[in-house]
């Protein structure tokens, strides 16, 4: 690690000469800057799994508060072996609101302190940790001052800065093209924070795309479709330059470009709606529907056989009618001799079986279940529907034409209006 | 006046118009510009020409000109604005509970009202009608008075 550290230094010096874009010993050195920060990230998180083992006796609830591993380490070095949390001072080192959240947990944490031993060699860790992030970030700065010749495509669309963290994050370009642009825009993304704050405002889901200057300056509504569409061109861009396909830069400078006028059109208001004449009168046939439902209502109004019987007539036979003598409404066919019944039963019309059902449901909630267990159903139903007749009684009642119908025992009354 | 509507002056132009409208409803204004009665009736057609537009054509005839005159006589224009409608040529009636079903006379109260009025007469002509009955209520409709020989 030192080793490149020093040629890191050496490359930094060097960085001022006017140099030929295709430079290889740079590039190489950037390559291996890349490899170096990638190292140095996973050094940085075994130090940091370290510091967290040993200092889990001392303050457990920490880890959980607290999850960058550098914020972690220096709040540790801060700490030390103190007991009262609230002596230490951490501003500048963490948000307000996550210190305040800090303190309370550690007035109430089931920690102990530590011995000595332990203790030093906690604080050399977090030394240690603290020494690798700002080289990190040295080796950072160069690759960044050199972005212009490593990726000029990337760096025309986001920005040295951010294309630096990208290339770094990524582990080089070669990594970074082969990325798929879903991935390219989470890099750098920073995790949820859990300490109770509410997940309403939590920020969607974008890495360092966000820091370039296309994505500030765009309005919070198309942020997000900005984001992809910036995290999708750089991707392009990066497969350019890890084949060095345009050392000019020019293809990022026409990416740039197109999201630009892409992201304008998007705020462009929509046309203005003009009125349209009124469609020609019985140009569009009216759509016929079918299926059940239809059919199901139809039943509801359709000709019933007692009607349908009624309707016609009989040749020769003069048709009997409500106030006799030809007056009134004729009868036709109903309750003719030879079909046995003066009254046809409907039989189960689908629109009666319903009436039948809501007239049940009405009496039977009104009566409660005080009901003896004698009383028979047929009681409550409406006037037609169910009817238990004697075929053989009713042939007789037509044959004599003296039995009145007026006080009829079996037949009820010979003329039913529907209410 | 509007600027939307044609104007017609000559007896050659009505001719023209009427034989080239081709099923469309042919709506024939005959009024002046100076008349407030005519104005409010230039008004509704103008705002609903566009919306009528797929099924009928409107245009203004000029009464004072001398060419017309004879198209005047013929439909015994005499109460200003009056309004004639063709269809394929052919002159159609409506019967709006009015002496005169040969034409509209007055203006409409709304332009839905007109919109309604040609619709009517459209279904009618499609129908094979040369009369049809007026959909509007008789409250919306214009009522005046037929002299017959100043009495």
């Amino acid at each position: 690690m030192q080793k490149v550290e020093d040629a890191l230094e050496k490359g930094s010096d060097m960085s001022n000469h006017g140099l030929v874009l295709e430079d290889d010993p740079e590039y190489q050195l950037i390559v291996d800057c890349n490899a170096l920060s990638v190292d140095i990230e996973n050094e940085l998180v075994i130090i940091h799994n370290f510091i967290r083992d040993k200092y889990r006796p001392k303050f457990p609830e920490l880890e959980s508060l607290v999850h960058h591993p550098i914020d972690y380490a220096r709040v540790v070095q801060k700490i030390g072996n103190e007991m009262d949390v609230t002596l230490v001072d951490l501003e500048g080192l963490l948000p307000s609101a996550v210190i305040m959240v800090v303190s309370v947990t550690a007035s109430t944490t089931s920690g102990k302190p530590l011995p000595e031993d332990v203790l030093e060699k906690i604080v050399d860790a977090c030394d240690r940790a603290l020494a690798l992030d700002s080289a990190k970030k040295k080796v950072l700065d160069f690759v960044e001052s050199r972005m212009g010749f490593i990726a000029p495509n990337l760096s025309a669309i986001v920005g040295s800065t951010v294309a630096a963290k990208l290339m770094g994050t990524a582990g080089g370009l070669a990594a970074l093209a082969k990325m798929p642009a879903c991935n390219v825009q989470l890099l750098g993304a920073k995790r949820k924070n859990l300490a109770g704050f509410s997940t309403a405002t939590s920020q969607y889901r974008i890495g360092y795309v966000e820091q370039t200057e296309i994505f500030q300056s765009t309005p919070p509504a198309l942020k997000m479709r900005a984001g992809r569409l910036l995290a999708a061109k750089s991707t392009l861009a990066a497969r350019v330059d890890s084949t060095r396909g345009d050392p000019s830069g020019n293809t990022g400078k026409a990416f740039r470009e197109e999201i630009r006028k892409k992201i304008e059109k998007w705020q462009e208001p929509p046309p203005a709606k003009q009125p349209k004449p009124l469609p020609v009168p019985d140009s569009e046939p009216k759509k016929k529907r079918g299926g059940r439902r239809l059919r199901k209502m139809k039943e509801r109004y359709a000709i019933t056989d007692m009607r349908k019987l009624a309707n016609r007539m009989q040749f020769g036979i003069p048709e009997e009618s409500s106030l006799g003598d030809g007056l009134g409404e004729g009868y036709g066919m109903l309750g003719q001799a030879g079909s046995g019944k003066l009254r046809v039963s409907m039989g189960q019309s689908k629109l009666a079986a319903k009436v039948a059902k809501k007239f049940k449901e009405k009496n039977y909630g009104s009566t409660g279940g005080a009901t003896s267990g004698l009383t028979s159903s047929l009681a409550f139903t409406p006037v037609q529907g169910i009817e238990l007749s004697n075929p053989q009684a009713h042939a007789h009642q037509l044959g004599s034409g003296t039995q009145s119908t007026y006080f009829s025992e079996t037949g009820t009354f010979s003329k039913i209006k529907r209410i | 006046m509007s600027y939307l509507l044609t104007t017609l002056t000559t007896k050659q132009e009505v001719d023209s118009i009427i034989r080239s409208t081709i099923d469309k409803v042919l709506v024939l204004r005959f009024g002046r510009a100076s008349d407030s009665v005519c104005l409010l009736l230039d008004d509704v057609l103008a705002k609903s020409a566009r919306d009528v537009s797929k099924f009928a054509t409107v245009a203004l005839v000029d009464i004072d000109s001398d060419d017309v005159q004879v198209y005047v006589k013929y439909f015994d224009i005499t109460l200003i604005p009056s309004t004639i409608f063709f269809f394929n040529a052919h002159h159609m009636k409506m019967d709006s509970g009015t002496a005169d079903h040969s034409k509209w006379v007055g203006a409409f109260r709304a332009k839905q009202d007109f919109v309604d009025v040609v619709e009517a007469i459209f279904r009618g002509a499609m129908k094979g009608k040369l009369i049809v009955s007026c959909p509007l209520p008789p409250e919306r409709i214009p009522k005046y008075q037929l002299y017959y020989k100043d009495v």
